[in-house]
């Protein structure tokens, strides 16, 4: 188990865009900008900066992504080795419920 | 004027919203992020209102009232600042009304017992809430010395300032109070003179003290007092404001003075009893008015609506004091760095 300091357990409604900005550093560096775009393309979902700038700093304090040095006014953050297995401690649980949900659905609706 | 350098106007306007320690860490990226969101979409109300909203949650973790991202020390550091920014503001009307509650007391022939109980839980609240206050002054102002004297005295200079000249004020609006107390030292006006034998006549002579004294600085509390010229009016009403402004000096100071280890130990502690007594001053507060406290005026209001707006303040400040109490234990304090520390550990790792 992770460090439950450590984990997006203590980031409340923050959590979702958590993982968001977790699953898009998963595939590289990429600054704040960047980084919406890249959330947007794979998730269909806009965050605003406000919420990015919230969840940038938290994830930070928690080491799951780690700021690099800034290109001019453009930082590019990283996610660190820690953040990937709290990335993957939560996937692996969000497609336990998934795969059960489906079985349940399957079975007694007679959903595919 | 250009698109561009209007977009830059507009996101440095929306960055005033954040703290300063967050515009300087994040300022320069996350203007730079807002003109590029603008150059794509020109005007959007929600992400304005986005923008607004969480820097007034920066602001507020910032203070200690929201889960902030400062490390554990700091957090609880602003708690406690923000806890004696409170405290200072309730501390003048806190002495005031006890030393009226005190006086009606000693008043009474016929003392029922809730009016007693309360009374006396007024009493033993305001001493310890003074107590501890000045304590922490007395801490923050030695650190502040020592700090001076070691030459860092930069981030210092504005809360001292402040500190130096809002306290100078309220010693001079207290001025009264060692004129006062001498008569009734050797006995005046019906009252006995004091004696550490007789606590009770103490006691009254202090709250009777106190009250010459604090009257004019609560003049919407205490109606009928002598006419005073517009001028000592003025400065008179100025004293809640001066507690105020020194208990976020002393805030700040506490947030930027370097305290030794042993003593930065004592900070959740010392938040986590300025929220306990403050609520215990509201209850008592309440219960003393419900039981037949007050003689002449409902809540010593002429106001009631004035009375309710006072009550529910009062009902805010350990709710809020407890809040920032708890948010600075859940950051679990395992180091205690300010801000020079801070800069120094950065400067080492790098």
């Amino acid at each position: 188990m992770t460090d439950p300091d450590n984990s997006l357990v203590g980031l409340g409604r923050n959590a979702g865009a958590a993982v968001l900005i977790l699953s898009s550093l998963a595939g590289g560096d990429k600054h704040g900008y960047a980084l919406v775009k890249d959330v947007e393309e794979f998730a269909g979902v806009h965050l605003p900066p406000g919420t990015l700038y919230q969840v940038l700093p938290r994830l930070e304090s928690r080491g799951l992504i780690v700021a690099l040095e800034a290109d001019e006014r453009r930082r590019p953050y990283r996610l660190t080795a820690q953040g990937a297995t709290v990335l993957a401690e939560y996937i692996t649980a969000q497609q336990r419920i998934l795969k059960t949900g489906q079985a349940r659905l399957k079975r007694s609706w007679s959903f595919a | 004027m250009s698109s561009d350098l209007e977009d830059t106007r507009r996101a440095m306007r929306l960055l005033r919203w954040y703290p300063s320690a967050w515009r300087e860490r994040y300022g320069e990226e996350f203007v730079d992020h807002l003109e590029q969101e603008f150059a794509e979409r020109h005007s959007n109300l929600g992400r304005s209102v986005n923008v607004v909203r969480k820097g007034v949650v920066a602001r507020l973790g910032d203070i200690g009232l929201y889960d902030s991202v400062a490390n554990p020390g700091a957090q609880s550091r602003a708690a406690l600042g923000t806890s004696v920014a409170f405290a200072a503001l309730m501390v003048v009307v806190m002495v005031d009304f006890w030393s009226r509650a005190m006086l009606v007391w000693s008043g009474r022939r016929y003392h029922p017992i809730p009016v007693s109980a309360t009374t006396g839980t007024l009493t033993v609240v305001v001493a310890l809430v003074l107590l501890v206050l000045a304590a922490i002054v007395i801490v923050v102002v030695t650190c502040v010395v020592r700090q001076i004297f070691r030459g860092r005295v930069r981030p210092l200079m504005v809360p001292s300032t402040i500190a130096v000249v809002t306290g100078w004020f309220l010693l001079y609006e207290a001025r009264f109070f060692p004129r006062y107390l001498f008569p009734y030292i050797h006995g005046a006006h019906g009252f006995q003179g004091m004696s550490l034998s007789r606590p009770g006549q103490l006691i009254a002579n202090f709250a009777q003290v106190t009250w010459m004294t604090t009257q004019r600085w609560v003049d919407f509390w205490n109606p009928g007092i002598a006419p005073l010229s517009t001028t000592q009016r003025v400065v008179d009403d100025c004293v809640p404001l001066a507690m105020f402004a020194f208990g976020i000096a002393i805030g700040l100071l506490v947030r930027r003075v370097e305290i030794p280890q042993r003593i930065a130990r004592l900070v959740f502690p010392t938040v986590a009893l300025l929220g306990a007594l403050s609520g215990v001053y509201f209850v008592a507060y309440v219960g003393w008015n419900l039981f037949g406290g007050p003689s002449n005026y409902d809540f010593f209001f002429r106001d009631k609506w004035l009375g309710i707006v006072y009550l529910v303040l009062l009902g805010l400040v350990p709710l809020l004091v407890i809040r920032s109490g708890l948010l600075a234990r859940e950051h679990k304090p395992r180091q205690w760095l300010n801000h020079i520390e801070i800069v120094r550990s950065k400067i080492e790792s790098a």
